[in-house]
């Protein structure tokens, strides 16, 4: 295999892509002031170079462009409350592709503010119209009720009126009451003046308005409240409320001052009312023509911002846009550095090699648009400093790159795991998942997300959507795989067909009346691809199957552990770590084979020659006691010997492992150490010669007993995750068990019974039931838990082996990230 | 068919589609390696599978024996 990359050097192949993150370094770029904001968003446009903050001392107001930012701030506030506003009058700003006319900032600045002020402008007078409409609306309805109240309670006093008058005129006899005509007549000077009130109040507040008003005047009023039919809006609130309205009758002007307060208090809107008949129509007819007025001017109004809303949302997004480019620029010019004479601005970051001539070419075109006198500076430094870890992925392999990510973001270079994970994923995932039917399932499902891919990418999706959609191609893979697997287990929505030839069993004689007590015997030769289809359903399947996968789980499991261990050689190469091939490397290589490689051998041997030994027992007693003979438990000559060495290279490997390590990184570094002190000086930049002073402090102190005690812990975990990582594979069997199992009940119980009562409407109910409970359950819920534990075989017994994945991401300056951000 | 003729034809297939791949869809020598052990990768995989499934079966311990009914 080829990992040699700028380091390594000197190898027979080239560079495995994405095996390596891409080499970084460390450049430093001064740019003259006139041409800094040019420059920095030029190369937020490649996305390319991560700045360093310079500044990182400073508070944000201290910077440099801190006003910008400001500005900025203020100029996204402004963009908001437009997105805001034209989300209230539901204009959705337009998604036509953005012109690109340049705009000025500080025009778009200055646009913005008026915008802004004839909006709120706009706003606040139509709420002001809105308000007197809403009013004009209640005292339209008080007058139509109160006045209707009126008219009843004039018509009933004219009743009684004439009802008294007619009592008078019969009854004028000699046994009425001689006072009665003067009690009837009220004398005018002792008249009480009633004074009245109406309005509206909340419905709900009007029993307790009502109480309060009972108790404040203690019982000296009489209230009348009549419901509205329709609620209607508050003048203040301007929400719609069901209302009454009201007219309280009182006496005197103490009673007068506080049902006012109790008005207020309950918020109850007070209009005034005329008890003469002719001035109230008069009053109607002026409400209603200014209720006209007043709509036509408010429908004016909305029309006029409904056009300012949409003009402003021909552009929003353009603008948008450009203001949140112009505050991350700022941003990232204040992360330069002021140079001494204030003429230029330092700024450091990282940037890929590859990048190199590209910054260059934009520095220059910056220069040159922005008129600049002076070029911009490009130098590359020298540091210490572990640098980014940045792998260019496409969209097939980013998903992959992904899970890896998840774990932990690779050390700078160091080997990808991602790579081979491309394939053992999906393939682990299949293995557990092995059935070509759902396989076709996933198949047809991932194909639908992969050929409207365009469509699909522009559109915003859900959650659980956007994630299947992102892993599109690693269910593609998952699902070629599982065709594959599911060839090789023979199961086609759990029924086996003879694909590949007739089956190799078939009955020991005519008659087959062994068939179901002995069992079938082997006629021809092996079926040629996958489990011979005479399996399914009979008796011994079960017993079969488990030992097989068993087996199986272990050979796969032995197999990708040692790719592992063999991924830490790689990376022992690449750092010129000989330390870890030596005492780190070989021996783990022989710790485990020695024990599971030994096993697979086993297995292998057991199944060519169908010898009968029991594996456990040799496995256990190699252990216990393994100077015993093996007798019966034999299955190749010198077996005995063989053990015995490998015993011995098992427990030799252990202190291999454990002891060397330490001591010779304790003498490495006294070399180091003694040459540092006589070490000539080497001619560098003062920064660069700062920075590694600084940088060899860190590495000054070597603590013995803390590399002994990592290395102690390494050692153990490595020694007892042999076994429980090896352990840990039997979840293939397991997991492939179960759902063979799962969906072979489905078929049996389900699809099969039904189709056993001959009738129609059972079929149907029944393939229904089957089709639910496999999407559901063997589809979706399979699938989730068969990912899942692919992902922790990768991540925990794959990837221990070597991944220290103690990096940290690239995160570039671009314009390209940011959107996606927003998103 | 046997072990042999069935291994030999995975050996040709997996050859086949990497050297394919790489004169196909030629983009530089590091991503041709990067394809090509993509491929080596899922060979090795779907042999050893298969392997395992077909020398399971060579020599039965157990024959099926067939459920009553």
């Amino acid at each position: 295999m080829a990992d040699r990359g700028g380091r390594g050097g000197g190898g027979c192949c080239p560079p495995l892509d994405l095996m390596r993150s891409e080499p970084m370094h460390l450049v430093q770029i001064i740019i003259p002031m006139e041409s800094a904001h040019l420059t920095v968003s030029y190369l937020g446009d490649i996305g390319l170079v991560q700045f360093k903050d310079l500044n990182a001392d400073k508070s944000p107001f201290q910077r440099t462009y801190a006003n910008q930012i400001k500005r900025c701030g203020e100029m996204a506030r402004k963009l908001r409350f437009f997105r805001e506003q034209m989300l209230k009058a539901s204009i959705s700003p337009s998604t036509t592709p953005m012109t690109r006319n340049n705009i000025d900032f500080d025009d778009l600045e200055i646009k913005l503010g008026e915008l802004e002020t004839e909006l709120v402008e706009v706003n606040a007078n139509s709420e002001k119209l809105q308000r007197t409409y809403n009013e004009l609306l209640e005292y339209k309805l008080v007058l139509h009720k109160a006045g209707e109240f009126f008219h009843s309670a004039r018509n009933d006093a004219a009743a009684q009126h004439r009802e008294t008058e007619a009592r008078q005129v019969g009854d004028a006899s000699l046994d009425s009451p001689l006072l009665l005509e003067q009690e009837m007549q009220i004398d005018p000077s002792k008249q009480i003046k009633l004074g009245f009130i109406s309005g509206l109040v909340p419905k709900e507040k009007s029993m307790a308005f009502e109480r309060i008003l009972f108790r404040a005047t203690r019982g000296n009023l009489f209230l009348k409240q009549v419901p509205i039919d329709d609620p209607v809006n508050d003048p203040v609130s301007g929400e719609k409320i069901a209302k009454n309205v009201f007219v309280i009758f009182y006496s005197g002007e103490r009673a007068k001052t506080k049902i006012l307060k109790i008005c207020e208090a309950f918020g109850a809107n007070r209009y005034p009312f005329m008890d003469d008949v002719g001035k109230q129509l008069q009053m109607i007819d002026e409400v209603s023509a200014k209720i006209q007025e007043l709509k036509t001017t408010i429908d004016v109004g909305l029309l006029h911002r409904d056009n300012l809303l949409k003009n402003i949302g021909y552009q929003f997004e353009l603008w948008y846009h450009l203001v949140r480019k112009e505050k991350s620029v700022y941003h990232t010019l204040n992360m330069l550095s002021l140079d001494v004479t204030k003429k230029c601005l330092v700024a450091e970051g990282w940037s890929p090699v590859f990048a190199a001539n590209q910054i260059q070419d934009v520095l220059q075109r910056a220069t040159f648009d922005s008129k600049s006198q002076v070029g911009s500076i490009f130098q590359v430094l020298q540091t210490r400093e572990s640098p980014p870890t940045y792998f260019r992925t496409n969209k097939f392999t980013s998903a992959f790159q992904e899970i890896v990510d998840a774990y932990g973001v690779a050390k700078y270079q160091e080997a990808n795991p991602g790579v081979y994970s491309i394939i053992t994923f999906p393939f682990l995932f299949a293995v557990m998942f092995g059935d070509w039917g759902h396989g076709l399932c996933l198949l047809a499902v991932t194909l639908f997300l992969i050929f409207r891919e365009k469509k699909l990418s522009s559109q915003k999706l859900g959650d659980i959507m956007e994630m299947v959609f992102g892993g599109r191609y690693l269910i593609l893979m998952m699902a070629i795989f599982s065709i594959y697997t599911g060839l090789i287990y023979n199961e086609f929505f759990s029924v086996p067909f003879k694909i590949f030839g007739p089956s190799a069993y078939a009955c020991r004689d005519a008659s087959c009346r062994d068939a179901t007590i002995d069992g079938l015997i082997k006629v021809r030769r092996t079926y040629p691809f996958g489990l011979d289809p005479t399996w399914h359903g009979s008796r011994s399947e079960l017993p079969f199957l488990n030992s097989l996968k068993m087996k199986m789980s272990i050979l796969l499991g032995v197999a990708q552990m040692n790719l592992g261990i063999v991924m830490s050689y790689f990376n022992g190469m690449f750092f010129r770590n000989a330390l870890n091939i030596w005492f780190q490397f070989i021996p783990q290589l022989i710790f485990l084979n020695s024990l599971f490689g030994y096993l697979s051998l086993l297995i292998i041997v057991k199944w060519c020659t169908g010898a009968t030994a029991d594996l456990y027992h040799v496995m256990i007693y190699m252990f216990l006691s393994p100077t015993d003979d093996l007798g019966e438990n034999q299955l190749f000559p010198g077996q005995k010997t063989l053990q015995l060495v490998l015993l011995l290279l098992a427990f030799i490997s252990v202190p291999w492992m454990l002891l060397p390590k330490p001591f010779l990184l304790k003498k490495q570094y006294e070399q180091r150490h003694q040459g540092q002190a006589y070490a000539m000086l080497q001619a560098t930049d003062n920064g660069s010669l700062e920075e590694q002073d600084h940088d060899s402090h860190h590495h000054e102190e070597f603590e013995f007993s803390e590399v002994f005690v990592h290395q102690l812990i390494h050692t153990i975990e490595f020694v007892l995750g042999a076994v429980s990582n090896t352990a840990s594979y039997l979840r293939l069997w397991a997991l492939s068990l179960a759902h063979s199992e799962l969906s072979s009940v489905f078929y049996d119980k389900v699809l099969l019974l039904a189709w056993g009562f001959n009738n129609v409407i059972i079929l149907i109910i029944g393939l229904i039931v089957f089709i639910f409970a496999t999407v559901g359950v063997l589809l979706v819920m399979e699938t989730l838990s068969a990912f899942l534990h692919a992902l922790r075989l990768h991540w925990v017994e794959f990837m221990n082996k070597f991944y220290e994945g103690d990096g940290y991401k690239f995160s570039p300056f671009s314009f390209a990230l940011l959107a996606e951000e927003d998103e | 068919m046997g072990f042999l003729d069935t291994t030999f034809i995975f050996l040709i297939a997996g050859v086949v589609a990497s050297r394919s791949v790489s004169v196909c869809l030629n983009r530089g020598p590091s991503t041709n390696l990067f394809h090509s052990t993509l491929i080596i990768t899922a060979t090795i995989c779907c042999w050893m599978m298969w392997a395992i499934v077909y020398i399971a079966q060579m020599n039965p311990l157990i024959v099926p024996i067939l459920s009553e009914g």
